[in-house]
């Protein structure tokens, strides 16, 4: 959840200016400071007319950046902002693209049809591209639509057009039916109904109150009856919440549904000579609109393949993210909501255990021109751990894989847990791994034959499938967990602790950029081992006492560290008191949002700044004769300028996005 | 007579005193705690004449060569005393100084503060000082430094070396923390982990890189005279790949680029700390300072708080092995230290391992400046007239906006 401080806030409002115009923005900023508020109250706060009201209200409402609540039997509507969706225009970019990627760019240009129109009437979107299509049949395919979709969101998304010479994305309404069923199915588009535009506030208030009228009448009484309502609301919010796929169910219902999709899997997006219509389950009077959540889920996964690159590098991260693929392909959410995911924790509890994607699955969807011998160093087989060689083959236990190991290796496996810091019994290990035998040991199960077959003294060469265990297990081994082997030939991903891992990973890379590596050893240590007295650190850390003081007191001011006084005796002389050091990553990570927000919001206003200033330059390239032929029609030096200001707000836009990147891993992911 | 009689006795006394010293020394060193059980023992008294004992151990305690102590385990015990040892406390002038001297050379390697002498002693302050004075002159004790302590003063038996308590161990040469020798070591620690956790690959991997090696061609001498310009900071891909190429072992064939790939999971060579000792102990670097595997331990601790390595556990074998190892750099140390050895580089302290990992924050001037807290539009500091970001954009030929006072960043 949001927290909306002034920087967010001024964030949002300027967000919305970008794309919505100034006068939603002031609305907006105006809810966002004086809380949920009636036309007529806003129109005193702004002194705007109610005309002008009317018009700015209808323009966030349409972009679902309002709530409104309306008590029955009053006249006028509660309006509230919706600051997440506010903050999510800043994801606009990143999620058309990621459209592009997974779904191919005819999706992405229904996606931003949707982004700039907001939510929008199934019907209209068809009449919309009708009208395109049309056009451009009989431009002969020339004219792309970049005065009515591209141009405006062309700033905050970053990206520059798009090369669209070859004539509309979208080839024919039956092209674009297939494309919204695959979105939908995607999750990444659902329906919009009445309770959308309710605050989670209202939505829970009216469920208590439809759970207290229908099942308890007479009031409740004990802490049975209070546990059942609990249930009772988690239940009724599902209900809403699930209110949202009640096309994507209708969809999957639909028996055509699954066999147009095929079609398009199987075919590809070349080009668009179905000549199917509108899918019946589409109510055209239906409204559909970005579903961001769905759309998180994808981000996440980028984010996680990029920090498996970071870690191992690019085939076992490529492997990672065909896993992730499959794996949250029907995963609605990053982070599921405890007032309402309790109860169904408890009732799919093994469904989600079994939330896991097997070997097969994987290499079926890998590209075949990845070549799965890259990115892992060779090691002779008496060199990998026979517990290890056992995981290759086919039966690792159904628990975390360096555990695995004891099993095998261990004569003395019972001691295992306590041996964990010590390393006296190496030579005794040594002993053991240099003895053939265990190889042989390993050997004698069934399906060890075919690795035993491949592999040939010195340079074996791997079969694919062994290969891609590798990568795997190479994943499964890290120490951020980026997969945990749960089956035989089966793997998942804890997503909780592994962004923590990510959390962490980024928060030392801040503190190593702006405190060098000693500060992150200092952080570390103090990770590691809990609140330390300052004396106790120098030893531990191997730094000289007064760099070290100073290191502290600098990453104190930065919030990295915190320290705390503990007098020795009643008299609490500072003089004489111990501190403490401590580190709280929580602490620093929501200092580090705060600061973040701040950064995006000073990056958009030296935008702004540079707007003001090369005013002239932008005002010229507005006029119609000059618009889309900048080069040609503008003074040479207005035009230098003019190009030189597009380069900085790529360049800022493209930081707000970083940024984002960044909020995304500490506040949603 | 009786004063005949008395000398009698007396020499009969210092027989038995020497007797009993020299049988004593013999049993054992100087921190031997020897009981009253333990003397007759000996078989020096006859007859096991405890009065006898007793005149005899006085006589031995007067002369300050045994040293009577109460332990609680055997009651009263005593240690002896050398002669040498004897005879500078039978040489003291004073009692004070007898008291000083005694209660230093109780204090034994981790020495003694002069505060400590005087508050356990109840001395005034001035007759502690003479009589250290004193002692210091006559060359008995020696002021030292205890790193724990660095500013106080602190006194020690001129025959002892300080404690690793208080010289801080190896880490440490006169009493400061030798950073350079540490440095030093952390590199080669590293270099070690880093060659024997990761496989060298000489797959040409498609990347950019690939390139730099025939931008500039291998050198011998010029090398050597660049590093010392590039050496100890972070290197260039391009400074790779030259290195790389000029490599004795490499040869000609400067296309392919070195990488290290992460060893596939099970791999049981990691090295551990007892194998990286060794190695330290058997490279010979630390020639007057001896290692042992905690001061090992300690290194390898710090290099995993600074991210460069991770533990990891194969079985039941301890490793320990670089972290992104795809990022690492490819030259081999003993390159390097043919460069020290040259005497080059020398001054420059080894910084390994890749660049940290950035991300919107630290690439944004917000997340570095100074005046963050301060700014704010409409402030005196503000996002509409900051330099920095004028800086980070590369337009500072714009006009320059009312903000001088703000110092730009180094
Ligand atoms: S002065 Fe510039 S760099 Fe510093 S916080 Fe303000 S906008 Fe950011």
């Amino acid at each position: 959840m949001m927290l909306v401080t002034k920087p967010v806030a001024e964030l949002c409002a300027l967000l919305i200016d970008e794309l919505h115009g100034e006068l939603p923005s002031r609305i907006f900023a105006t809810l966002l400071s004086k809380g949920r508020s009636t036309l007529p109250q806003l129109s005193q706060y702004t002194s705007m007319t109610l005309r002008q009201l009317r018009h700015g209200v209808a323009v966030l409402l349409q972009h679902n950046l309002l709530f409104y609540h309306l008590d029955p039997g009053t006249e006028f509507a509660f309006y509230e902002a919706n600051a997440e969706h506010a903050y999510n225009l800043v994801r606009t970019g990143k999620i058309l693209e990621m459209i592009d990627t997974s779904f191919g760019a005819p999706a992405k240009d229904v996606m931003q049809s949707l982004l700039l129109s907001g939510q929008t009437r199934i019907s209209d979107l068809v009449a919309a591209y009708q009208d395109k299509i049309e056009q451009a049949t009989k431009a002969g395919g020339i004219v792309g639509d970049e005065d009515d979709f591209g141009a405006e969101t062309n700033g905050v998304n970053g990206d520059s057009h798009p090369a669209k010479n070859t004539g509309p994305q979208v080839k024919s309404t039956a092209h674009l039916n297939s494309i919204i069923c695959r979105l939908v199915e995607a999750e990444v588009i659902d329906v919009v109904h009445p309770k959308t535009f309710e605050s989670s506030h209202d939505v829970l208030k009216t469920v208590e109150k439809e759970a207290m009228d229908k099942h308890f009448p007479a009031g409740i009484k004990g802490n049975k009856a209070k546990i059942e309502l609990q249930e009772r609301i988690a239940e009724g919010l599902r209900k809403v919440r699930d209110e949202c796929k009640s096309l994507k169910r209708k969809l999957e219902q639909n028996g055509s549904a699954a066999k147009r999709r095929k079609l398009f899997t199987g075919v590809g997006m070349t080009n668009g000579t179905y000549e199917e219509d509108i899918d019946p389950a589409l109510d055209p009077k239906q409204v559909i609109r970005i579903n961001y959540e769905k759309c998180l889920v994808d981000l996440r996964n980028r984010r996680l393949v990029q920090f498996a690159t970071d870690i191992f590098g690019e085939t076992t991260a490529y492997v990672y993210g065909v896993l992730l693929k499959l794996l949250t392909k029907d995963l609605p959410r990053c982070r599921s909501d405890p007032a309402m995911d309790v109860g169904e924790d408890k009732d799919d509890d093994d469904e989600k255990g079994r939330r896991s994607v097997t070997t097969d699955q994987i290499l079926d969807n890998l590209k075949t021109s990845v070549d799965l011998s890259l990115g892992i160093g060779k090691a002779e087989k008496r060199q990998i751990s026979s517990a290890a060689a056992e995981k290759v083959e086919l039966y690792p236990p159904k628990k975390k894989v360096l555990i695995a190991e004891a099993e095998v290796d261990g004569e003395a496996s019972p001691d295992e847990d306590e041996d964990d810091s010590d390393s006296s019994e190496e030579s005794d290990y040594d002993s053991d791994y240099k003895a053939p035998t265990t190889n042989g040991v390993n050997g004698t199960h069934g399906t060890k034959v075919k690795f035993d077959e491949s592999a040939a003294p010195k340079e074996r060469r791997l079969d694919r499938p062994t290969q891609l265990r590798q990568h795997l297990l190479l994943l499964s081994e890290s120490r951020q967990h980026f997969v945990r082997h749960c089956g035989p030939n089966e793997w998942t991903v804890d997503f909780v602790p592994l962004i923590n891992a990510l959390r962490e990973a980024e928060l030392d890379s801040v503190i190593e950029r702006t405190s060098g590596r000693q500060g992150l050893r200092l952080v570390r240590i103090l990770r590691a081992k809990g609140k330390l007295d300052e004396k106790a650190l120098p030893n531990v850390a191997l730094m000289r006492k007064p760099e070290l003081q100073q290191k502290m007191l600098e990453m104190q001011t930065a919030g990295f560290v915190h320290v705390q006084e503990v007098p020795r005796d009643l008299k609490a002389d500072v003089k004489k008191s111990f501190f403490l050091w401590f580190c709280d990553v929580d602490r620093s990570l929501n200092r580090l949002l705060d600061t973040s927000y701040k950064t995006m919001l000073h990056c958009m206003q030296v935008l702004e700044a540079l707007r003001q200033k090369e005013r002239d330059v932008l005002e010229t390239t507005k006029r119609t004769d000059v618009r889309g032929r900048e080069k040609d029609t503008m003074r040479k030096e207005y035009y230098e300028r003019y190009s030189r200001f597009l380069e900085c707000e790529r360049k800022l836009f493209a930081q707000v996005m970083r940024l984002d990147d960044f909020v995304s891993v500490l506040r949603d992911f | 007579m009786a004063s005949t009689k008395m000398a009698d006795d007396s020499a009969k006394l210092q027989i038995l005193k020497d007797a009993l010293y020299e049988e004593i020394r013999q049993h054992g060193s100087e921190t031997r705690l020897f009981t009253q059980r333990d003397l007759l023992d000996l078989n020096i008294i006859p007859n096991n004449d405890l009065l006898l004992l007793v005149r005899v151990v006085q006589g031995l305690t007067d002369d300050k060569l045994l040293v009577g102590t109460t332990n609680h385990h055997a009651g009263l015990a005593w240690r002896w005393r050398s002669r040498e040892e004897a005879k500078k406390y039978t040489s003291l002038p004073n009692d004070e100084t007898v008291m000083v001297y005694s209660i230093i050379d109780e204090a034994g390697a981790d020495g003694i503060w002069n505060r400590t002498i005087k508050n356990k002693l109840n001395m005034h302050e001035a007759v502690v000082k003479n009589c250290i004075k004193f002692l210091e002159s006559k060359g008995y004790i020696a002021s030292m430094k205890n790193v724990e302590h660095p500013n106080k003063k602190m006194y020690i038996k001129a025959t002892l070396r300080p404690s690793e308590r208080a010289t801080g161990g190896p880490w440490f040469t006169d009493g400061e923390l030798d950073t350079a020798f540490i440095s030093e070591l952390e590199g080669i620690v590293f270099e070690y982990i880093k060659t024997r956790s990761a496989y060298r690959s000489s797959q040409v991997q498609p990347t950019a890189f690939s390139s730099g090696g025939t931008a500039k061609p291998p050198k011998k001498g010029a090398v050597t005279a660049d590093s010392t310009t590039a050496r100890g900071t972070k290197r260039s891909a391009t400074d790779i790949s030259t290195d790389d190429t000029s490599a004795p072992a490499r040869g000609g064939s400067a296309k392919s680029r070195h990488v290290f790939l992460p060893m596939p999971a099970g791999y049981r060579h990691y090295p551990t700390v007892a194998e990286i000792a060794k190695f330290i102990h058997d490279t010979g670097i630390t020639n007057n300072t001896t290692l042992g595997e905690a001061d090992i331990q300690q290194l390898v601790d710090v290099l995993t708080y600074d991210g460069l390595i991770e533990p990891v556990r194969v079985g039941r074998r301890r490793g320990y092995r670089v972290t992104r190892a795809m990022k690492q750099d490819t030259v081999p140390f003993q390159k390097r230290a043919k460069e020290r050895e040259a005497g080059i580089g020398l001054d420059q302290p080894l910084a390994p391992g890749p660049e940290p990992l950035s991300n919107g924050l630290t690439e944004a001037p917000c997340g570095r400046c100074p005046v963050f807290e301060l700014c704010e539009e409409g402030g005196p500091v503000s996002p509409s007239n900051c330099v920095y970001f004028l800086q980070w954009l590369d337009v500072e030929d714009l006009p320059k906006a009312v903000a001088p006072n703000v110092a730009l960043p180094p």
